[in-house]
């Protein structure tokens, strides 16, 4: 793909219509994330999120997640799981597939995202017991 | 040498000399000329009112037409943030975690480093011998609104329990909810080890 030039630019957008399959489909991506872009596919993780590469974007847009559509709208940024993070955060050049997916021990938990504002989120809580006890009028 | 002079003499006798001299020698002659210079303008109010309003009215507004279509043109210098992110270093320091052992032990021994190292004061730590005889700590609490993320608690732990991850999107809807306890930073590591891990075998040359 060649750089400049107003027909040069037509033809980068004709490549992203076809490659995002469609005007409509361009239309439904460009709706969801504020742009559309055309790049490899280097892979997909448990939660369905895709992630791209193309290097003809500069350093810092030339990787991207598109979030799982499961989760139409309701993307976070904290729904990237830390081996994918890593790898999109530009920390490592390679990406966790095949050979370059990190060891994973027993006690490794699942990643979730940040829970807060729903039911599930953290709230803070003493680990140890009171150091005293409260006086009740009823005991004796 | 003479004809050079003549040319540079002044315009008022130019032309008597150049009478004069014509019948005895040969010169140029310079009766035709294109003036190349600032055009001198027509100051008259109505003169200055209509080249304004050409100016304004047409001449900026195309030029900034112009510009709004080369920037379409152009590649953003901005990136879509959760769907693009910014390069990070391995050594970045983010929301804090507690590690384990390969076998799954935790690792923070209760030494009280960090408490002690922390300026902000945000980590509580209580400890005490566990039912094996190990000591571990009973409460390991950070207030995450306190904390300045120096990192010094992470440089102070003899055992690379207490660590800043590479997380910094855990922001919450109330206060309380960065107020750490044990349990909540064990689960951070759990969750992130595998990028904790990656990330201190990257940089462990230069520490």
């Amino acid at each position: 793909m060649s750089k400049t030039g107003i027909l040069d630019k037509l033809n980068v957008f004709r490549q992203i219509i076809k490659d995002n399959g469609g005007l409509g489909k361009s239309i439904y991506v460009w709706y969801k994330t504020d742009d559309m872009k055309t790049g490899d596919l280097v892979g997909e993780d448990k939660f369905g999120n895709k992630y791209y590469q193309n290097n003809y974007y500069f350093f810092g847009r030339n990787r991207w997640a598109i979030y799982s559509p499961e989760k139409h709208l309701d993307y976070d940024a904290s729904q990237i799981p830390p081996e994918w993070h890593r790898w999109l955060q530009y920390i490592s050049d390679v990406p966790p597939v095949g050979d370059g997916a990190p060891p994973r021990a027993k006690w490794m938990a699942d990643y979730y995202e940040n829970r807060t504002a729903t039911s599930k989120a953290y709230v803070p809580y003493s680990t140890v017991k009171p150091k005293i006890q409260s006086w009740s009028p009823n005991q004796s | 040498m003479a004809t050079l002079k003549l040319f540079c003499a002044k315009k008022s006798g130019e032309n008597l000399l150049k009478n004069l001299v014509r019948p005895t020698s040969i010169v140029q002659s310079r009766s035709h000329w294109k003036d190349v210079g600032q055009q001198k303008e027509n100051m008259a109010w109505n003169d200055i009112a209509l080249r304004a309003a050409k100016a304004s009215f047409f001449t900026e507004i195309m030029k900034g037409f112009g510009m709004t279509f080369a920037q379409q043109l152009k590649e953003p210098a901005t990136i879509n943030y959760p769907f693009e992110k910014g390069p990070l270093s391995p050594r970045f320091r983010g929301e804090h975690a507690l590690r384990r052992y390969p076998s799954g032990e935790e690792r923070c021994i209760a030494c009280k480093l960090c408490e002690a190292i922390c300026p902000a004061q945000a980590i509580t730590i209580e400890a005490e011998p566990r039912a094996d005889g190990s000591r571990r700590t009973t409460r390991y609490d950070i207030d995450m609104t306190k904390c300045i993320y120096c990192g010094f608690c992470q440089e102070a732990c003899p055992v690379d329990a207490i660590v800043e991850g590479p997380n910094f999107e855990y922001s919450t809807e109330t206060r309380e909810e960065l107020l750490y306890n044990k349990e909540k930073l064990l689960s951070n590591g759990d969750k992130w080890e595998v990028e904790i891990a990656a990330n201190l075998q990257a940089d462990y040359l230069y520490r």
